[in-house]
């Protein structure tokens, strides 16, 4: 019996609901980089999953997975700089005690 | 004999890494036990390539996700020590909030991707390697050279955020 398409995506949206949930929810500025790792990588099972067709593998939805690889690499890294950043100039990763620039 | 139950069980076991390992991540205090748990999520993520037929990318999500990205939220987890705060997950003010918006859009999304009726059967052509680095660097050479060049700019610009600054 072969899985339907559906039942990835099904799989894929969960994973993305509950990254979406981690971002919203989370204080600690890397537990929301992870949930967003989260949300790339529901997105990546999307488009490999939806890139598969009767009789083959579209090669497209896995060129797609690797520019998603590469933006995901380079975001992760650029955050954490940040969050480095941001922790040495006052020794917090809170989120809600970030807010020198609000209002 | 046939096998084909196989894939509905490896499907199975797969979906319940995934989605555990991810609410372990959302709903863990212990931040390592959250990266590892990421990291277990990428590892099934990988599982689940492989059973739709992209042994490519599950061998890059392996390489990329498992071991770099895994490695560099470690290092962030190891540079940001915090102190143990009492566990107050469930009772910050944008909680309601968060699940107001998440649930209805959730229920909709699953209902709809529960809809999807296609159903596809990869045939094994040897592998997807060789029409994904021809796809790659005939059809979307130029979104490669791009993403090239978004690497150096990530780059610089994470060594220039954590430069310290030199006392003159």
């Amino acid at each position: 019996m072969n899985i339907p398409v559906g039942a990835f995506i099904a799989v894929s949206s969960i994973l993305f609901f509950l990254g979406v949930t981690g971002v919203l929810v989370r204080r600690n500025a890397v537990v929301i980089l992870m949930c967003v790792e989260l949300m790339l990588n529901a997105a990546n099972l999307a488009l490999v999953a939806f890139s598969r067709r009767a009789g083959s593998v579209d090669e497209r939805g896995s060129v797609f997975v690797v520019f998603v690889f590469v933006i995901a690499a380079a975001e992760v890294a650029v955050g954490l700089a940040i969050v480095l950043a941001a922790y040495r100039n006052r020794p917090t990763v809170d989120v809600d005690e970030v807010h020198a620039m609000k209002g | 004999m046939s096998y084909d139950f196989l894939e509905t069980v490896l499907f199975a076991l797969l979906t319940i890494g995934i989605v555990g390992g991810a609410v372990g991540v959302v709903f863990l205090n212990r931040i390592t036990g959250a990266a590892l748990l990421m990291a277990f999520t990428f590892l099934c993520n990988a599982g689940m390539f492989v059973l739709l037929g992209a042994e490519t990318i599950a061998a890059f999500q392996v390489l990329i996700y498992v071991g770099a990205i895994t490695v560099l939220i470690l290092y962030g987890v190891m540079f940001t020590p915090q102190q143990h705060r009492p566990y107050a997950l469930f009772f910050q003010k944008q909680t309601p909030w968060a699940a107001l918006f998440v649930a209805p859009i959730a229920i909709f999304v699953a209902l709809f991707a529960f809809s999807f009726r296609d159903s596809a059967h990869p045939t094994p052509r040897g592998g997807d390697l060789v029409p994904l680095a021809t796809s790659v660097f005939k059809d979307f050479a130029f979104p490669f050279e791009v993403a090239s060049v978004l690497l150096l700019a990530a780059m610089i610009g994470a060594i220039v955020l954590v430069k310290r600054d030199e006392d003159e």
